[in-house]
């Protein structure tokens, strides 16, 4: 089912007095007020600061899930910097969130695959998951032939598994090679090539 | 899978979000003799633990929906028969804060992937009492 | 790489491998898995859907399911599971009603004080008249409060039928005759109506699940059965309706799912509760830092 974009918030109550309720003492209230801001792009800035200091988990995820909804470039800029946190519930939150809007993730994957940082680089594979099979395919071979950390290699074999393209199997083969003497990733590459072969029979 | 005549020495729970990763775990395992169950998050594995019973849980940290600390943490301080599970945390991390953490958060032991096979069932050996 | 897309008069020949992408899809995706000796029922299942939609090949085939093209994952979904509604349909959720749940609920109230329970979606009422039915036939303490119970459903014909309240021998074929001669009249066709007192201590109300502004016009629920729906919506909207759903639950409130459904495919929110007779979700009572 296709989601419905909400009609804004509540009754009565306007942007304004709800982007003040991000600052409530009170979780509930930040909740609901996060809630009431779905959709509504001017409230991001306000949303922005609200989910830097929010310390309770749902109401963490009712913020993300407003920025899901208004799912625009700027919701995307302020998530991106939660896949780097030291907390792994806020990664794995961070990373729901962002798979939830495959589009608009789009511009931001080279940069994100180009990481400096290795952990970004894994999370970052992946949101190729959702792409048709030649972008991904593209994007992943592309990480994978510079790569030298191998679980980020891992990871985007994962993906690659379920949607790379016969495309895929020269940069999985080398790969193989470079990687012959670490555990398990002779082993992925193998299932990846057999179930990105499987194709052809 | 061929049946096998004898029983399985223990039951381990694989949680993982990669595919590959629970493959890799479980075929290895298997051939050690362990019966292999998976899952693909703390909130599945958790359904899975209430549901049957384990001798150990292997536990990736990055996974969506519920990491792995998060799982660990909520499994240790839950129902009492399942709390004091063994559970083996697998992570991407080899930091000494990292370990650390793995420890508070209830963790009997701490890898760092990739994780060769040998290596895997040697710890779950010795994490369910069973000769290698 | 699409080719273009004729119905192919021959089956199309999908291998291990494509079947094991299919299988992981499925099971990343829904949390469905099916033991080796279901693979026939895989198989034909799979080469049921590729002709339904005219995909020339698997990999044509599973493009489209990856996009949710023309909403073929519900297809999909539907053609591995059985989706009748029925009276007493997944029983095994209403015992734990009664003999956990409740008890649990009751526990932080005064006798007399109201319980609302919610059937959403309830399509044409066998759910929430099964949940009244139950609760009189089954609860000792049925009496001792005041039981709301709403059911509501996006589509206003099937509301309409819940409301009239007939159904045929299929729909009541888990009832006892005693139960359906003590709580039903028979109507013109071979169907039974439901009694009018049962009719009215139901409120039947449209709602969509994943509108906010709807969604929050329900409070308080102790108890909820959202049943056989999340299953095929896509990720944000499934996210969404479980942020709704848990804002129409009292904290400490449960959420009952379909018999396929996991919360590890919807949504960190609530806490996983074991039962003797069901795995349910809970809202916590309190937030944790």
């Amino acid at each position: 089912m296709p989601l419905i974009r909400g009609k804004g918030g509540a009754s009565g109550e306007t942007s304004g007095s709800q982007q003040a309720a991000l600052d409530s003492p009170d979780a509930d209230n930040r909740w609901t007020a996060a809630r009431a801001l779905a959709g509504q792009a001017d409230a991001v800035p306000a949303l922005a600061v609200a989910l830097a200091r929010e310390p309770i988990p749902r109401v963490r995820e009712a913020m993300m899930t407003a920025l899901i909804r208004i799912g625009n470039a700027a919701s995307i800029e302020v998530l991106l910097p939660y896949l780097r946190s030291q907390d792994a519930g806020v990664r794995a939150a961070a990373i729901e969130a962002l798979q939830a809007l495959p589009d608009a993730i789009a511009p931001f994957m080279t940069p994100l695959l180009n990481d400096g940082d290795s952990d970004v680089r894994l999370l970052a594979t992946e949101l190729a998951r959702n792409m048709g099979g030649s972008e991904a395919t593209r994007l992943l071979c592309e990480l994978i032939d510079h790569e030298h950390h191998p679980n980020v290699c891992a990871a985007a074999i994962d993906v690659l598994t379920e949607v790379g393209t016969p495309d895929a199997l020269p940069t999985l083969e080398r790969c193989a090679v470079r990687f012959a003497a670490t555990p398990f990733l002779p082993f992925a590459v193998a299932v990846a090539m057999s179930r990105i072969s499987g194709e052809e029979s | 899978m061929a049946e096998t005549a004898t029983p399985a020495k223990a039951k381990v729970l694989v949680v993982d979000d990669s595919s590959l990763v629970r493959l890799y775990y479980r075929s290895a395992l298997e051939t050690a003799g362990f019966e292999v169950k998976q899952a693909i998050n703390g909130i599945e594995a958790m359904e899975r633990i209430l549901s049957e019973s384990f001798d150990l849980v292997i536990v990736d940290v990055n996974m969506p929906r519920m990491d792995g600390f998060t799982f660990l943490r909520s499994l240790r301080s839950g129902m009492a028969d399942v709390a004091t599970l063994p559970a083996l945390m697998i992570s991407t991390e080899s930091g000494e804060q990292d370990m650390a953490e793995a420890r508070v958060a209830g963790a009997n032991f701490y890898l760092v992937k990739p994780v060769a096979e040998a290596e895997l069932v040697r710890h779950v050996c010795v994490l369910t009492g069973v000769a290698l | 790489m699409d080719d273009s897309k004729g119905g192919s008069s021959f089956a199309v020949h999908i291998s291990p491998e494509q079947v094991q992408r299919f299988c992981e899809f499925l099971y990343r995706r829904t949390g469905m898995s099916f033991a080796e000796s279901k693979r026939y029922f895989i198989d034909r299942r799979l080469e049921d859907r590729i002709t339904a939609t005219g995909s020339s090949s698997f990999q044509e085939y599973f493009s489209l399911l990856r996009t949710d093209a023309d909403q073929e994952i519900e297809h999909l979904i539907n053609s591995f599971t059985v989706n009748e509604t029925y009276f007493y349909r997944e029983e095994h959720q209403l015992r734990c009603m009664t003999t956990s749940l409740l008890d649990a609920i009751v526990r932080q109230k005064k006798l007399g004080a109201t319980l609302r329970i919610w059937s959403i979606p309830c399509s044409t009422g066998e759910e929430p008249y099964s949940i009244a039915l139950w609760l009189m036939e089954n609860w000792p303490q049925v009496d001792s409060y005041n039981i709301e119970i709403v059911g509501s459903d996006i589509d206003t014909r099937a509301l309409k039928a819940a409301t009239e309240g007939i159904y045929g021998d299929r729909a009541l074929m888990r009832l006892s005759r005693d139960i359906v001669g003590r709580y039903f009249g028979p109507v013109t066709g071979g169907n039974y109506q439901i009694d009018e007192g049962l009719r009215n201590s139901i409120e039947f109300t449209r709602a969509n699940l994943i509108d906010t502004k709807d969604m929050t016009q329900y409070r308080d629920f102790d108890l909820i059965f959202c049943r056989n729906v999340l299953i095929y919506f896509d990720d944000a909207s499934r996210r969404l309706a479980a942020e709704n759903l848990y804002d129409c639950l009292r904290p400490g409130g449960y959420i009952c799912l379909g018999h396929s459904e996991s919360m590890s495919r919807i949504s960190p929110l609530f806490r996983v509760s074991r039962f003797p007779d069901a795995i349910v979700y809970q809202r916590p009572e309190a937030d944790h830092g």
